[in-house]
């Protein structure tokens, strides 16, 4: 079974290297962002670090979510995504596969530039670990949450809008705990609490969130 | 996967009912593991959606399917037993000949070498694409290969939606008897087409739902 995880993340991984374009989008997409921002804004450090949380998490979400669309729209253009159901291995953990692997091309970038984005903001360094605990824990949990309404939406036409709609409230409390956790650390104050409801948000959806969008293909499917 | 006992796969008064357009009612029919059934029919009815339907991918509006007297939707392994090819092949257009078969060889968990899967490239004509990515092909290629991994999968059910799309004749002759020997392993066929085809020393259960 993790053999079988294994080949699709590597398959996946493949495919997203040799489309470099899509690759890039949503990465550049937060780096033009977070950079456009102190410009149209306000340079002024103190008003852009009392914003920087909310800014690096929203702008975060949206390149979460403007990538979401290519984690099954290929399968179900080229019809791989039946091969899914005749698998001998459990559909959800091949999902669970494909899951990680968007996780990899674009939540992990965004882990890696956080340092430079968030100096950007003037982030102060105390709540830099936070900034990254709260990444590493939201964004596999978009990328579950996204893929389910991937999933019921894939088989319509103009999916994208209604995507948005499924998933966004969603979104909200990974955002709400992930920001007040950040503006926590910040201003000194304690943020273990928003970083375990995080980290159960992560378990419930890695348990929960594959075996939805199983059932949510197979409704598209047909 | 392959077993030598004698499967039964049969549908019930089976019916397909798409927004308000009938497509099919009253389906019957029993195919045995070395037989082939062969769906026939004019555009639009229903042939893709009968298929799917014995894929267990889309349910019935009515009737039930079985397998072993059992319905395919209690069947534990069911779906495990299919080689599936739809109107698109299931084929990664980002990945090289060689590489989709091997990941397919892998998520079906067969036991062929690379040598193997090499072989079967050479087989249905690619040796010399077999580094070339998919999206570079032709559709007859690209047809190849889907029926590489049916021969890579080594399932008993086939079940082929229009098999003979874009390919040349003289492959056809060559596919021929891929099917026949499908069907002399004990394998079942279950395919739509409107091209003829003739599987040598075997008759298909011919079912036409015009």
């Amino acid at each position: 079974m993790f053999k079988a995880i294994i080949t699709v993340i590597q398959r996946d991984l493949l495919i997203a290297v040799r489309r470099r374009a899509e690759l890039m989008n949503p990465i550049l997409f937060y780096v033009i962002v977070v950079t456009l921002f102190p410009l149209g804004v306000s340079p002024d450090k103190n008003f852009l670090s009392q914003l920087a949380p909310g800014v690096v998490w929203v702008v975060a979400l949206l390149a979460a979510l403007i990538s979401m669309e290519s984690i099954f729209r290929q399968d179900f253009d080229d019809g791989s995504v039946e091969q899914l159901f005749l698998s001998q291995h459990p559909p959800t953990i091949l999902i669970l596969g494909k899951v990680i692997a968007h996780w990899l091309v674009t939540g992990l970038p965004m882990l890696i530039i956080v340092p430079i984005m968030a100096s950007l903001l003037y982030i102060p360094s105390q709540a830099m670990p936070t900034l990254f605990i709260t990444l590493l824990l939201g964004t596999p949990i978009l990328s579950l949450i996204g893929a389910i309404g991937v999933a019921l939406t894939a088989g319509l036409r103009g999916g994208g809008i209604l995507l948005g709609l499924l998933v966004l409230p969603l979104y909200i409390p990974v955002l709400i705990f992930a920001t007040s956790a950040v503006g926590a650390a910040i201003n000194g104050l304690a943020y273990s609490g928003q970083v375990a409801i995080l980290g159960a948000g992560l378990i419930l959806a890695l348990m929960l969130a594959p075996l939805a969008i199983s059932a949510s293909l197979k409704v598209s499917m047909s | 996967m392959r077993t030598q006992e004698v499967s039964v796969l049969q549908a019930h008064n089976l019916a397909c009912v798409r927004g308000r357009t009938e497509l099919f009612t009253d389906i019957n029919f029993s195919v045995r593991s070395g037989e082939a059934l062969v769906v026939e029919g004019s555009n639009g009815s229903g042939k893709t959606s009968l298929l799917r339907i014995l894929c267990g991918f889309n349910l019935p509006s009515e009737g039930m399917i079985t397998w072993c007297d059992t319905p395919i939707d209690e069947h534990e392994s069911y779906q495990q037993q299919i080689s599936f090819i739809g109107h698109q092949s299931g084929v990664k257009l980002d990945l090289t000949v060689l590489e989709n078969l091997i990941f397919a060889q892998r998520m079906v968990g067969s036991n062929h070498s690379v040598s193997d899967i090499k072989e079967i490239i050479r087989r249905v004509g690619l040796s010399k694409q077999k580094n070339v990515l998919t999206r570079k092909l032709s559709a007859g290629q690209k047809r190849r290969v889907a029926l590489a991994r049916l021969q890579l999968e080594s399932r008993q059910i086939w079940v082929l939606d229009e098999p003979l799309t874009a390919l040349d004749k003289q492959f056809v002759i060559e596919f021929q008897e891929v099917l026949k020997d499908h069907l002399d392993q004990n394998g079942m066929l279950l395919l739509t087409t409107h091209r003829d085809l003739t599987i040598p020393s075997h008759e298909a259960i011919q079912l036409n739902l015009s």
